[in-house]
C-alpha cells in the first residue's frame, strides 16, 4: 500500500498532467498509481477529474481556449484508458447511459464535444452520434442501446427546431428516456416550449443536471421493479 | 449620392452623407424568397437564382448592397469536399461539407488542383457576380466573401485535429494555411475579376470565443496578411466574438476595414483605432434583427452609430426570416439620423 505521502504526490501527477495536457506524463502517473496500489477511482476522480474541473476553470477565465481543452481531454483520456480496467465498482451514485450529438443541418460540434467529454469523464457511456445528425438516427440509436438520457446540441435558430421533431418523437416511443438540450439559442424558455427534462448553459451544468436525472430515472425502475417483487 | 457611391466612397476614405447600411455577408431574405416565388436550397446551385435572391434584399429594403454567396463552403468544394446542399429540405438549412478532405495528420500534405477556379461552383460564382452587376450594379455595392485561411482549414480537415495540431506542430498548420491562402488569393481573384465592388474576409473560426490571442497573431496573421496583399478591391476583415484584443492584430493584417461582431463593444473599439480607420458593426443579427422589436432595432442601431462605427453592418450573417416591419425599421434609423 501507497504511504499517504506518496498518495498525494501520485495524485498531483495526475491533475497536473491534465492541467500540463502532458499525455506521457498522464499515462506514466496512472501506471504508478496502480502499481503503488492505489485505488483506481481515487486516481480517476482525485486526480485526473480533479485537473479538469480546474481546466474548466481555466476555461472559463479565458485562460485557457478550446485547443487547449481538447488537449486537456486527451490527457485526461490517455490516464482513463489506464485505470478503467482497474475500476472495481464505478460508483457516482449513478451510472448512465447518453446518446449525444448535434442535429440535422447543424455542423457546430465544438460546444457538443465539450459536454461529452464531461459525460466521459464521470464514467457514461456515450454514444456519440457526431454533427449534422438525421432526426431518425437520434431516436434509433436510443432505442438500440436503451440509453437513459438523449442529448441535443443545436447553434442555430432554423437547426433549433429539429430538436423539437426529436423529442416528440422519443416521447411517443419512449416515454421514459430524458432528454437534455443545449447550444446557443436555446434556453430555459425553448426547453419547456419543446417538452425536454433539462437544459444546461454550459458543460459543467450539463453534467449536473444528468446525474440528477439519472439518479431520479434509476430510482423509478427500482421502484417499478420493487412494486413487481411484492 | 446612391447606395453603390456612398459604399466607395466609404472605402475611399471620402466623405460621406451618413454611414451606410450594408454588409459583407449573406443577408438573403425568407421575404426576398417569397418575392421570387423560390426556395433556399435551390438557390445555391443555380446563378440566376442565386443572383435574384441576392438582389432582393436591396430591391425590397433599400438594404445598400447585394452579396453572394450564402454558405461557406465555396473554397472546400473546389478543394475537392463534398457538400450537401439539402436539396430535399424545406427549411432553411445552409449547405454544409459532408466530406473532408484531410482526416488525420497523415493526409496534410495537399495539393492545390491546378484547375481550381473551373472547380466546383467557382465558375457559378463568377457568372452570379456578373448578373447581379448587371442588374443593380450602378446603384448598389455588389460584394462577395470568401473564407480567412483558418476557417477553411476547418472545412477541409477536423477542426479537433487543426485546433489541437495548432498548438502542437504550428508548423505543420502554418503550412497548410499557407496553401489554403494560395486558394483564397485565386478564388478572390476570380470574383475581382467578375467585378464586385468588394470582398470580405470571413475568419469565424478564428474567433477569440475559441482561439487565443496569442496563437491568432503568431499562427494567423501572417497568412491574412499574405491575402490582404493580393486583394485589391476594397476589402473588410470580419471576425466574431469579443474582438477588442486582436483588433490591433486585425488591423495589422492590411485591410482596409475591420468587422466586429454584438459581442464585442464596438466604442471601446473606436477609441483602440482613433477615428480614421473603418469599423463595420454590429447589430445582432438574429437575437434582435429578427427576434426584436421595431422598436429594439431603432435603439440598438442607434447606439451602433452613436458608438462610431463608420457603417451600420450586422454581426454574422442576417438571419433569413427577418420581419419586414423589422428591416425597415432598420433602414430608416439610419437614413434619419444625425449624428
Ligand atoms: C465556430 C463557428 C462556426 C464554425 C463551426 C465549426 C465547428 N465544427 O463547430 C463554422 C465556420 C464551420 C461555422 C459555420 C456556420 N455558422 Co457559425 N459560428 C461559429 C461561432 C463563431 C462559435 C461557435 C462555438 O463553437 N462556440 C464555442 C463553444 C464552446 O460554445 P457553444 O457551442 O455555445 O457550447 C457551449 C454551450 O452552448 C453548451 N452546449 C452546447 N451544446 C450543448 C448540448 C447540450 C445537451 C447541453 C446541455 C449544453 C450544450 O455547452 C457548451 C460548452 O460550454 C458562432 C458564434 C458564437 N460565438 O456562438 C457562430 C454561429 C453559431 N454561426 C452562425 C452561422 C449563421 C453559421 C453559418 C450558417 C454561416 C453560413 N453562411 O453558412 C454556417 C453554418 C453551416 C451549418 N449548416 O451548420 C450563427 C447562427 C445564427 C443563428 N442564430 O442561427 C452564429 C451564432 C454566429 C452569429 N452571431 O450569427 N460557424
Amino acid at each position: 500500500m501507497a504511504t499517504e505521502e506518496k498518495k498525494k504526490e501520485l495524485l498531483e501527477k495526475l491533475r497536473n498532467a491534465v492541467i500540463q495536457y502532458d499525455e506521457d506524463t498522464a499515462k506514466e502517473a496512472a501506471n504508478e498509481a496502480l502499481s503503488t496500489g492505489m485505488e483506481a477511482n481515487d486516481a480517476i476522480f482525485n486526480g485526473l477529474v480533479s485537473g479538469m474541473v480546474e481546466v474548466g476553470r481555466m476555461f472559463e477565465a479565458q485562460e485557457y481556449f478550446v485547443p487547449e481543452l481538447l488537449m486537456c481531454a486527451d490527457a485526461l483520456y490517455a490516464g482513463l484508458d489506464i485505470l478503467k480496467p482497474h475500476v472495481k465498482q464505478l460508483d457516482l451514485g449513478v451510472k448512465g447511459s447518453v446518446v449525444i450529438g448535434t442535429v440535422e443541418g447543424d455542423v457546430h460540434d465544438i460546444g457538443k464535444n465539450i459536454v461529452k467529454m464531461m459525460f466521459d469523464v464521470a464514467g457514461f457511456t456515450v454514444y456519440d452520434l457526431g454533427r449534422d445528425v438525421p432526426l431518425d438516427k437520434f431516436v434509433a440509436e436510443q432505442l438500440r442501446t436503451d440509453s437513459d438520457l438523449v442529448c441535443l446540441s443545436a447553434m442555430m435558430t432554423t437547426t433549433m427546431t429539429g430538436m423539437k421533431k426529436v423529442i416528440d418523437d422519443l416521447r411517443t416511443k419512449n416515454p421514459n428516456v430524458k432528454i437534455m438540450i443545449g447550444g446557443a439559442p436555446v434556453s430555459q424558455d425553448v426547453a419547456d416550449k419543446y417538452g425536454a427534462d433539462g437544459y444546461a448553459k454550459d458543460a459543467t451544468n450539463a453534467l449536473k443536471d444528468a446525474i440528477n436525472m439519472v439518479a431520479s430515472l434509476k430510482k423509478m425502475k427500482d421502484e417499478v421493479e420493487a412494486k413487481k417483487a411484492k | 449620392m446612391n447606395s453603390r457611391e456612398r459604399v466607395l466612397k466609404l472605402f475611399a476614405g471620402e466623405e460621406v452623407d451618413r454611414p451606410p447600411c450594408f454588409s459583407g455577408m449573406g443577408n438573403v431574405t425568407t421575404e426576398g424568397l417569397k418575392s421570387l416565388n423560390q426556395k433556399f436550397a435551390a438557390t445555391h446551385l443555380d446563378a440566376k437564382m442565386m443572383a435574384a435572391a441576392a438582389a432582393s434584399t436591396y430591391k425590397l429594403f433599400g438594404f445598400e448592397c447585394a452579396v453572394a454567396p450564402f454558405d461557406l463552403c465555396i473554397e472546400a468544394e473546389a478543394m475537392g469536399c463534398e457538400i450537401n446542399v439539402y436539396a430535399h429540405s424545406e427549411d432553411l438549412l445552409y449547405p454544409t461539407i459532408k466530406k473532408k478532405l484531410i482526416h488525420n495528420e497523415a493526409e496534410m500534405e495537399i495539393q492545390i488542383p491546378s484547375d481550381l477556379t473551373k472547380r466546383g461552383r467557382v465558375p457559378l460564382m463568377a457568372e452570379v457576380i456578373g448578373l447581379i452587376k448587371r442588374d443593380i450594379g450602378k446603384e448598389a455595392a455588389v460584394g462577395s466573401y470568401v473564407l480567412g485561411p483558418f476557417t477553411l482549414a476547418g472545412q477541409v480537415m477536423e477542426l479537433n485535429d487543426l485546433l489541437k495540431l495548432s498548438f502542437k506542430k504550428p508548423d505543420k498548420i502554418g503550412k497548410l494555411l499557407d496553401l489554403l491562402s494560395d486558394v483564397i488569393i485565386q478564388v478572390a481573384g476570380e470574383y475581382q475579376k467578375a467585378g464586385v465592388d468588394y470582398i470580405t474576409v470571413r475568419e469565424m473560426g478564428a474567433t477569440s470565443d475559441v482561439l487565443s490571442p496569442r496563437v491568432f497573431k503568431s499562427l494567423i496573421l501572417p497568412y491574412l496578411k499574405k491575402i490582404f496583399e493580393k486583394i485589391t478591391v476594397p476589402n473588410v476583415l470580419h471576425i466574431c466574438g469579443k474582438t477588442n484584443d486582436i483588433v490591433p492584430f486585425m488591423m495589422e493584417s492590411g485591410t482596409k476595414a475591420i468587422s466586429v461582431d454584438q459581442k464585442n463593444d464596438v466604442a471601446e473599439t473606436r477609441k483602440k483605432v482613433g477615428p480614421k480607420t473603418l469599423v463595420f458593426g454590429n447589430y445582432d443579427p438574429y437575437n434582435v434583427l429578427v427576434a426584436g422589436t421595431p422598436d429594439l432595432i431603432r435603439t440598438t442601431i442607434k447606439k451602433c452609430m452613436d458608438d462610431g462605427v463608420s457603417a451600420v453592418w450586422p454581426g454574422c450573417d442576417i438571419w433569413p426570416t427577418v420581419p419586414a416591419d423589422n428591416f425597415k425599421a432598420m433602414m430608416d434609423e439610419v437614413r434619419n439620423y444625425r449624428r
